[in-house]
Order: structure tokens, then C-alpha cells, then sequence
């Protein structure tokens, strides 16, 4: 018998004004399993994720996260998914530990410090710990979204662009955390320009255009010369 | 036949474009950049009303008040403010001084980040501050104070000539303030140079408070060179009045000139306060016991981790003090100084409330918290904050206005609670209407466009300004009764106003659209 997705988006629909930023995307993704959004500008990537987190509702459609319907259950939905949004994401004048303190607070989280130590340390991130993020880099930025995205260990992993900008020993943590979330069973959707990465860290790929789902295929079919090729004739 | 430089050769060095070249760049510029804002104007039919409002308003207030009765009488009230128009002269150099320091070299026609691609130089920022002053309610007011008060006192006679001198004060005493803001600003970017920031402020406020408690303000006053201004604005067309505008003119045209050269030089400095303030070290605390509680903390550090805030609100809540000080200020008339303060607190981040979280809007919007809590914590914040600055202010006011009767009391409490409150309300209720993506982390910033900033701060001095009137004249009554049934349905509406607004922004659709604009 097959797992029913942890992920269940029907037909999504998202309006702004006379724009449609989303039109009519359907997408499951499976619990243990990482699943890529690709696309280029515009294609819907980073409004889908914005719904998923809970941060923007959809206009029309459904959405499900681990079988709590988004629009009713939007709270609970939140406690389970960490998103790491595609721009900044970090309130500039706190530090990277007091975002962690309100992740954890709104989380009811006990015991966490240490993991959130270890997490800022694997991202060196730990000598600006208590330093307002106001200062950071962008890759910094970056860096400790995934942090905040990751630290409580969610059931739905959300990462929007998360190698933007980032050296490649945050693209290395990055790839450990999305690993380790597989590992616990985490199901893990992950938007990026950057094929290359998302072939490396998913298993599956959405490719988005135009605000509609365009193809789903296995990353690995992505990857290479002919992977490109593919990848590029989906786009046009 | 050679094709590229040798290694031998020397490249010669790019050489700039000339002085003069540089400053019709920048006029230029400043044009460009202007033309860019407008644009960016979201209602400009309405921004058009505004301007011709402006102008109306400016118009009749130069030339009305010259023509009712007891204008330009002598020994009558007339005359007294005769008397006192070269203080009011003064008195506005101060506050174009003073609001262009705090404001760390006055406002920006395009903010630091939006303007880091664009070779934009210092000398069109230092134009764009100073066009830009007078989009400000405090800037307006003083202006068509002494607009109103030079007609009134000085009655209908030689009156044209009279206000064009008013006139290029008010430009003169706003380039003037300007330059002093770029020295300063250029000076706190020394190393050391926000201590002597701190120390010159300091010594400033010591000699004034040395001058008024020896008792020889008034000796002062006689003395001040607006003397010499204001006799030549009242002269006629004669020769003074020539001087007059000969010297106000030149004046103004070197200050705008030689403003450019501080605002280089602060340009090519790092901004220490603000530099500081990005690589602070805040040691953990520990865990609040409540939702609401870690909720307060964080929007709290927001506020006080922010240079223009911090800045803002020591202005706000000491300067109308220290005016309520040295103008002897008596209990009923206080009730006008804590709806002032509130309503410019809220303009320091409250009318854009939300911009607080920056692109980190996303990131907590997306955290497993109630949106009321939040909207709980932002509204108690704004409350401390415009609370704490009313407070200062009213307490710093109170040193010389001696022991208030319980009406003068009533009064002055009453109008504390509903002025905050109705700001408080009002800026929630704006922040969710119209959010803006601003970062507040340089001096200079404001939470919205200048145009946006001039409407809000008109709303919101009316409307204090009226409440606290009302107040002013119930501290004359001998019942303190009187004021609490006026602040009760007073407190009750803005309540219902404000509990509308954390209603709207219970609702996803909305506060997905103020998310999405602040954090943009």
C-alpha cells in the first residue's frame, strides 16, 4: 500500500489583483523524500512555497500539509513546516539567537539549545550568534534562514532559494540538513534556479512555468549536458 | 602601428569633471531623481490636491490675517506678537537646525540601498535634503506661524514686503540648517565624533537652561540678530529692506553651496552610529514566560536597536520640553505637548508599523503564532514608546510649571490616554491600509514617502491637536470630572477603531498583502 503525500496540493490558484502568480498547479510530495521546484522567474516557485508556509492563502484549490487543509488549519500547519523564504527572511535589528528563541517559544520547543548551538556552529554561524542580523552578508542571511527553517526539525521542510549567494560550505550544510531531514522522514520541497544543486540534494523535480506545472520527473533526469537540454526545453 | 599602450607608457588618470560641471550634474540629478519619486506617487490626483492646498493655505495665511480686526494696531495683542516675531524668527532656525540633525543630514529623495548602483553624489543628496525639508507637517506649521503672525501683527501696509523677507528666511534658515546637519553628521563619523556630538548638544542645553536660570533670556532675545532681519522686513522699501533681501539671497545661495562640502565629506566617512548599531553583540536573555512576552521583546528591539528612532524620539520627548521650560508653560497649555509627541513618534515607524520585521516579515509570518499576538505585541510597543516619549516630555515640562491643581491634573492625564490611544489607532489602522517596504537602518529614513509622511503628520496634528485643545479648555474648568467624561467615549472610540484594525489583520488576505509589500 502507497503513503498518501504529505504534501497534497489540488489546482492552486494565486491571485494578486489582475495578476495570476499561480494558475491551476497540482504537486504531492511524499514523506522522507526531497522534491525540487524549478522554473524561471515568474513561474510560480516562490508564491507555491509562500502558500505551503502558510504566509499567503490560495485564491482557489486545495491544499493539504500531513492532512491538515491549509486555509482551516493554518496554525497547526505552521507548527509542523519551517520555511526558509526566498528573500532575507531575518528581522534586522534581532540576533540570530532571538530568532531562534521566538522559533522555539511559538514552538513550545524544550531543549533545543544545544541543537540550535550545534546548527549555528555547522553553518559558522556561531561567532555572530548574538550580533543583529541587520549586519549579515547576504550569504550569512541565507545561511541562518535555513537554520531557522531547519532547527525544529519539521515534518515539511520549506527551502526558497537556498543557495543563493551562499560559499560552498553552506551549500555542503545546507545538502547535510535536507539529508538529515530525509533521514527522519521529513518530506522536503526545495525551489531554486540552480539544477545542478537540486539534482545533487532531490529526488524528484517539478519543473514550473508560467505559473503552471510544466513536468515531474526524476532530478537525475535533469542532470548533465542532457539533463540541461531537457531542463531547457521545458522552459521555451 | 600600435594598437595598445606599451609597458612603458603611463595611463593618464581619468580626471573628474570640474566643479562646476559637478554641481549642474547634480541639479540635474536632483531632477531626474525628483521625476523618479513622482512617479512612484500611488494616488496623485491626490498628491496634486495636496500641493495646491499647500499653496492656498500658504497664500491666505501670508495675506488674511492682515486684514481682520486688530491687525497692525498698537497696544493691542497685535503688538505683542510684533514684539516677539524676531524670537519667532530665531525660534524656526532652531527647529530647521535641529530636525535636520536628528534627522542625520534631513531626508532622502531615494533611499541609500535603492541609490547604491547610481552614481548619485553627495551634492544631489544635499539638494534632495533640502527640497525635501519642507514636506513636513512640523516645518509647514512653524512657517505659516510666522507667515500668519507677521500679517497679523504687522497689518496690511508694506505687508508684500514684509513676508517676501518672511519667505527667504524660512529658505535661508533651511539651508542654513542643512549645512550645520552635514558638519554635524560629518563630525559624529569621526572617530570620537559621537562623544563630541553628545558633548556639543550637551553644552548647548547647559548654556540654555545657565541663560534662563540666571534670568537673562530676555537680554538675549533682545539681542539676537533677527532683530536686524525682522527691522528690515518691516521697512518698507527702503534701503534696510534692500539689505535685507540682498543678504537673506546671498546667504541662502552660499549655504546651499557650501552645504555640499560637509555632505562630501560625511558621505566619504563610514556612518559610526548606524555601523554600530549592525554589529552589536546582544548577550542572550532568558526565554520569556509568555507567547506575548518574547513577541514584545523582539518588536522592542526592533525599535530601540534603530538609529532614526533612537535619535527621533530623544528630539521628540526633550525638545517641546525644554519649550514648555523656557516658555513657562503653564499646566493647562501642557495638554498640547503629548498629542505633538505622539503624532511624531508614530511618524518615526508607527504609521508603517509592520516594517518593523523588514524581509523578515516572510520568516515570522510563517511561524506558529496567533496574528492577533502579533498585532498585540506591535500595538503595545508603539503604545510604550509614544508613552514613554509623551511622558518625558510632560515631566521635563513639568520642572518649572509648579504643582497642577486636580483639574490641570484630570487634564493632563486624560489627554495623555486618548491621544495615544487615537494615534496608536490610527497608525495601526494605516500601517495595515498602506504598508511600504522601508528599511529603517539609516538616520535618515522615514517609514514612508515623503508625500505619504506630509499626510499622515497633517491628520495626525489636527486631530491631537483638536483633542488636546479640548483638554486645555477643561483644565480651566473648576470640575476634574469634566475631563474624564470627555476622555471616556474618547478612549471608547479609538478603542473600536483600533479592534477594527487587529480584526483586519486577523484576515489572511490582508495580512498576506502587507507581508508580502514590507517584506518586498
Amino acid at each position: 500500500m502507497t503513503q498518501p503525500p504529505v504534501v497534497d496540493v489540488r489546482s492552486l490558484h494565486v491571485r494578486f489583483g489582475e495578476v495570476e502568480a499561480v494558475a491551476g498547479i497540482d504537486l504531492e510530495a511524499y514523506a522522507g523524500q526531497a522534491t525540487a521546484l524549478l522554473g524561471r522567474n515568474g513561474a510560480g516557485k516562490s508564491t507555491t512555497m509562500r502558500v505551503l508556509a502558510g504566509v499567503v492563502p490560495p485564491t482557489a484549490g486545495t491544499v493539504t500539509i500531513a492532512g491538515l487543509d491549509i486555509r482551516k488549519d493554518t496554525l497547526a500547519v505552521k507548527q509542523i513546516t519551517g520555511y526558509c523564504p526566498d528573500v532575507g527572511g531575518l528581522v534586522p535589528r534581532a540576533t540570530p539567537w532571538e530568532h531562534l528563541q521566538l522559533s522555539a517559544r511559538l514552538r513550545r520547543l524544550t531543549g533545543w539549545e544545544d541543537r540550535a548551538r550545534d546548527m549555528l556552529e555547522r553553518f559558522e554561524l556561531g561567532d555572530v550568534m548574538n550580533r543583529v542580523t541587520g549586519g549579515f552578508s547576504h550569504g550569512m542571511g541565507r545561511r541562518l534562514s535555513v537554520v531557522l527553517a531547519s532547527m525544529h526539525e519539521p515534518q515539511v521542510l520549506l527551502l526558497d532559494e537556498p543557495f543563493d549567494g551562499v560559499d560552498p560550505i553552506g551549500v555542503e550544510a545546507t545538502f547535510e540538513v535536507i539529508a538529515d531531514a530525509r533521514a527522519r522522514g521529513a518530506t522536503i520541497l526545495l525551489s531554486t534556479h540552480l539544477r545542478d544543486l537540486a539534482v545533487q540534494s532531490c529526488g524528484t523535480a517539478l519543473v514550473l512555468r508560467g505559473g503552471s506545472r510544466v513536468a515531474a520527473v526524476d532530478a537525475a533526469e535533469m542532470a548533465g549536458e542532457e539533463g540541461a537540454r531537457a531542463y531547457r526545453a521545458l522552459l521555451d | 602601428m600600435p594598437t595598445e599602450l606599451s609597458s612603458t607608457d603611463v595611463l593618464a588618470p581619468a580626471s573628474g569633471p570640474t566643479v562646476v560641471a559637478a554641481a549642474r550634474r547634480a541639479v540635474e540629478d536632483v531632477a531626474i531623481l525628483f521625476r523618479f519619486r513622482k512617479q512612484a506617487v500611488r494616488r496623485r490626483h491626490l498628491a496634486r490636491a495636496l500641493a495646491l492646498t499647500f499653496v492656498v493655505i500658504t497664500g491666505l495665511v501670508a495675506v488674511v490675517p492682515a486684514f481682520v480686526p486688530g491687525a497692525g494696531g498698537e497696544h493691542t495683542k497685535a503688538f505683542d506678537i510684533f514684539l516677539l516675531m524676531p524670537s519667532a524668527l530665531a525660534g524656526f532656525l532652531v527647529l530647521s537646525i535641529s530636525s535636520a540633525i536628528a534627522s542625520g543630514g534631513g531626508r532622502e529623495l531615494i533611499s541609500r540601498d535603492q541609490a547604491s548602483p547610481y552614481p548619485i553624489s553627495p551634492t544631489t543628496d544635499h539638494l534632495g535634503a533640502l527640497i525635501l525639508a519642507p514636506l513636513n507637517i512640523a516645518w509647514m506649521v512653524q512657517a505659516w506661524v510666522l507667515l500668519g503672525s507677521m500679517a497679523f501683527s504687522f497689518g496690511p501696509r508694506n505687508l508684500f514686503q514684509a513676508q517676501v523677507v518672511i519667505l527667504l528666511w524660512l529658505v535661508f534658515s533651511t539651508a542654513v540648517g542643512q549645512v550645520l546637519a552635514w558638519t554635524m553628521e560629518a563630525v559624529r563619523r569621526l572617530r570620537g565624533g559621537i562623544i563630541a556630538g553628545r558633548v556639543l548638544l550637551l553644552s548647548l542645553g547647559l548654556a540654555a537652561g545657565a541663560v534662563q536660570l540666571t534670568g537673562h533670556t530676555l537680554d538675549l532675545l533682545d539681542r539676537i540678530p533677527t532683530l536686524w532681519i525682522f527691522a528690515g522686513a518691516v521697512s518698507g522699501w527702503g534701503a534696510r529692506w534692500w539689505l535685507d533681501l540682498a543678504y537673506l539671497v546671498a546667504g541662502s545661495l552660499v549655504a546651499v553651496v557650501v552645504g555640499a562640502i560637509p555632505a562630501h565629506l560625511a558621505a566619504h566617512r563610514l556612518p559610526r552610529d548606524e555601523a554600530r548599531m549592525e554589529t552589536d553583540q546582544h548577550a542572550p536573555r532568558s526565554m520569556p514566560r509568555s507567547v506575548l512576552g518574547i513577541l514584545v521583546r523582539l518588536d522592542r528591539a526592533s525599535v530601540w536597536r534603530s538609529v532614526p528612532m533612537r535619535r527621533g524620539v530623544l528630539v521628540l520627548a526633550v525638545g517641546p520640553g525644554l519649550v514648555a521650560i523656557f516658555g513657562n508653560l503653564p499646566w493647562a497649555s501642557m495638554t498640547i505637548l503629548p498629542g505633538l509627541v505622539a503624532s511624531g513618534g508614530a511618524l518615526l515607524f508607527g504609521v508603517n508599523a509592520w516594517c518593523l520585521d523588514g524581509r523578515g516579515a516572510l520568516w515570522r509570518e510563517n511561524l506558529p503564532a496567533t496574528p492577533t499576538a502579533s498585532f498585540d505585541a506591535r500595538t503595545w510597543v508603539l503604545l510604550e514608546f509614544l508613552g514613554c516619549a509623551a511622558l518625558i516630555t510632560v515631566a521635563i515640562g513639568a520642572l518649572r510649571a509648579g504643582v497642577p491643581n486636580p483639574e490641570e491634573l484630570s487634564a493632563l492625564v486624560c489627554t495623555l490616554l486618548v491621544v495615544i490611544l487615537q494615534v496608536v489607532g490610527a497608525a495601526m489602522r494605516w500601517s495595515i491600509k498602506n504598508p511600504y517596504p522601508v528599511d529603517l537602518r539609516s538616520a535618515r529614513a522615514t517609514p514612508a514617502p515623503p508625500a505619504a509622511m506630509v499626510g499622515y503628520s497633517a491628520r495626525l496634528a489636527t486631530s491631537t491637536t483638536i483633542t488636546s485643545l479640548c483638554f486645555s479648555g477643561f483644565a480651566h474648568v473648576p470640575d476634574w470630572r469634566l475631563s474624564v467624561m470627555f476622555a471616556i467615549p474618547c478612549l471608547i472610540w479609538s478603542g473600536i477603531r483600533l479592534s477594527r484594525a487587529r480584526n483586519r489583520w486577523a484576515d489572511p488576505v490582508v495580512r498576506a498583502r502587507v507581508v508580502a509589500t514590507t517584506a518586498s
